[in-house]
């Protein structure tokens, strides 16, 4: 376990997510990345019923921990489970139910190149495809701030200039003892925009 | 890693049901309750396991006032004497009713979840309010999958502070208490349970009790 940086790759007009993926990949391999397994990580997300003020309760999974269950509120509050968590919100369903439709997930290929991790995966909300994100993890570390430079180097070399600064999550936490649930409010925060872009009915550039 | 083929099958949860008998038995008694225990149960020659747990029960109620549903818990426990384990959240059905009634133990839902340090603050901002709170300090042993809990409880004179001090305890016994956290469907291990339970007369009365009826 290292430090992640979880970045969306835009999806030029006239291309669609499934050649951006493909391109992307091969610039891994390319680089020296070695395919190694799939992941995904997936979010399903919850409303208050009758709760006073109303509350959004997420549930997130990553296959990179199969045994935790992440449950994050909107003020970004984050309680790390046994999946079991799963069974706990069905009990509560009589005050928090699931949001229909509102299921999302970026799965795909993961490439180690030496000391990092690369995931290059493809979001789908309700089914269908809406964009690309691209998570590097650089394991020998455990602080931001420590090895940020060397992960913008191979960042920018991949994706270029949407790793311009660290992601805006984890900027305030740059010095801290960087946690598997940081990477999980990565995934989320880009998650929401995802759900917001969808609802709006354009495309996240 | 074959995480993402790993992750579905983690996730899907077989239901877990608890199978209780409770009692309870005078202080002056105890140590004869443990030593019969002791030559009943599991590894009877290491010595006995002790726990020391808080435990905080969170309620949940919906903001409207036309509903009067029951209110819903969750307990939360932290064991004092092992500051770096895991705190559980755990979540517990009403009785059971069915088979006529007939069985030998009262039969519950039952969940127990390991979670991160924050949980009381996570609760409270999912809208969870704290109820009550109490510490049991007792020894527990093992007779294959059933448990046996022999503990004290403890009333805390301000609430939250596990300090020393601060514990007042309640009353002049401890609890008793045989269970078993199995899946779906198991019946026999009512009849196991009450067995056993049989073997522990006269000492203590292990029964079947209904809180709800309390």
């Amino acid at each position: 376990m290292g430090v992640s940086c979880v970045y969306s790759y835009p999806v030029p007009e006239g291309r669609s997510g499934a050649q951006v993926v493909e391109v992307l990949q091969k610039q891994v391999e390319t680089l020296g990345g070695i395919k190694a397994g799939n992941f995904i990580v997936d979010c399903e997300t919850y409303q208050s019923v009758m709760l006073n003020p109303p509350k959004t309760l997420h549930i997130l999974h990553n296959s990179e921990h199969p045994a935790s269950c992440f449950a994050i509120l909107d003020s970004g509050a984050t309680l790390v489970a046994d999946t079991l968590f799963n069974g706990l919100v069905l009990y509560l369903k009589n005050f928090y139910q699931a949001r229909k439709g509102a299921k999302i997930e970026s799965k795909g290929q993961r490439f180690q190149l030496s000391d990092f991790v690369l995931k290059i995966g493809s979001v789908s909300l309700a089914g269908s495809m809406k964009g690309v994100l691209v998570e590097v993890e650089y394991c020998p570390s455990v602080v931001a701030a420590d090895c940020w430079n060397l992960m913008k180097e191979l960042l920018q070399s991949l994706i270029g200039n949407v790793a311009e600064n660290p992601p805006p999550s984890l900027k305030p936490k740059m010095d801290e003892t960087y946690t598997p649930a940081m990477t999980m409010l990565q995934y989320l925060d880009h998650f929401n925009s995802f759900r917001t872009a969808a609802a709006m009915g354009q495309p996240l550039r | 890693m074959e995480g993402s083929s790993l992750a579905p099958s983690l996730k899907n949860i077989a239901p877990q049901q608890e199978y209780l008998l409770q009692g309870s038995i005078l202080d002056a008694h105890r140590d004869t309750l443990l030593h019969r225990l002791r030559g009943l149960c599991d590894n009877a020659e290491s010595s006995f396991e002790m726990f020391n747990d808080y435990e905080a029960v969170y309620t949940l109620r919906n903001s409207s006032t036309t509903q009067q549903n029951d209110p819903f818990l969750f307990r939360v426990r932290r064991a004092l004497d092992h500051p770096d384990a895991a705190d559980h959240i755990r979540y517990l059905g009403n009785a059971e009713i069915g088979l006529g009634d007939r069985r030998p133990t009262l039969v519950r839902a039952c969940l127990d979840v390991a979670c991160s340090k924050n949980v009381r603050e996570f609760l409270t901002e999912m809208g969870f309010r704290m109820d009550h709170d109490y510490v049991a300090r007792g020894v527990f042993f093992h007779k294959g999958r059933m448990k046996v809990m022999v503990y004290k409880i403890y009333k805390l004179i301000q609430p939250g502070i596990t300090d020393a001090k601060n514990l007042e305890q309640l009353g002049n016994s401890h609890v008793v208490e045989l269970s078993v956290v199995a899946p779906l469907g198991q019946e026999q291990i009512g009849e196991d349970m009450k067995n056993f339970a049989d073997q522990l007369k006269p000492l203590v009365l292990l029964e079947k009790l209904d809180h709800k009826n309390l």
